[in-house]
């Protein structure tokens, strides 16, 4: 990892086009603002872990038994359910 | 062209019915094309499938089916990148995670998919509002369900 010490207000570059500004700093926060192209897409990482995690188990939820590969199935399921409850 | 799926078998797509991503799904980053395919007409599910690799799928529910009141805020710079100029072109769709638990089925609000339909550009989003929940259960909250024809909703969807 490459490390770099930066002042409050100083800047550093990725790129052509991303830029990293240390904005703020209190105790053990930092604030930091970034100019990225819109194509370039910044998350705090642990955000970007979760939906990731998600995702990976919605896929591979999806076909967890041979019955719902007919959303239907699922969908009858849960209505049912639904109803129960009520 | 002709799609290999690992849960439709060999389906057959037409070019204009392919969703191109910009970014890719998170975690799938490599696949950039995708199909929306519907079983039914009598569930709001849609399955939104990789034309890239055959076994990756995600079931897919419009979000506003189950969070009428789903406002999520949509910064420019995501509306330009798919050439959103208002927001009828922009549909959104939630990941549905299934569990053989109805209870706990779960739709992804705080990353939806968001598709534009007329360009066939889609984005998953991840919102900042951190009150869209990851996992928001279907069967608790759902006040549902009108199910609106699909072809209402994304003309290009695929039968099969």
């Amino acid at each position: 990892m490459l490390i770099l010490t930066r002042k409050l207000g100083e800047t550093i570059r990725i790129g052509n086009e991303i830029r990293i500004t240390i904005l703020d700093a209190k105790g053990r926060q930092i604030k930091v603002g970034i100019d990225a192209p819109p194509d370039v897409t910044v998350h705090r990482e642990e955000v970007y872990q979760i939906i990731r995690e998600q995702n990976i188990l919605a896929a591979e939820a999806g076909c967890y038994d041979s019955t719902d590969k007919n959303l239907s199935h699922v969908w009858n399921r849960l209505k049912k359910s639904k109803e129960e409850v009520e | 062209m002709k799609v290999s799926t690992t849960r439709f078998g060999d389906i057959d797509v037409d070019k204009s019915r392919v969703i191109r991503m910009k970014g890719g799904m998170l975690g799938f980053e490599p696949l950039g094309k995708y199909v929306l395919l519907t079983q039914d007409e009598k569930t709001p599910f849609w399955w939104f499938q990789s034309v890239e690799d055959g076994s990756v799928a995600f079931v897919v529910i419009n979000s506003f089916a189950i969070k009428p009141d789903y406002k999520p805020v949509i910064s420019d710079a995501e509306a330009n990148l798919l050439e959103i100029a208002s927001s009828e072109d922009a549909v959104l769709f939630s990941v549905v995670t299934i569990r053989s638990d109805p209870f706990a089925v779960t739709a992804n609000l705080r990353a939806p998919v968001m598709i534009n339909a007329k360009k066939m550009l889609a984005k998953q989003v991840i919102l900042v509002d951190p009150d869209y929940p990851v996992q928001y259960p279907i069967t608790e909250n759902s006040t549902v369900l009108e199910v609106k024809e699909k072809a209402e909703i994304i003309p290009s969807v695929l039968a099969i």
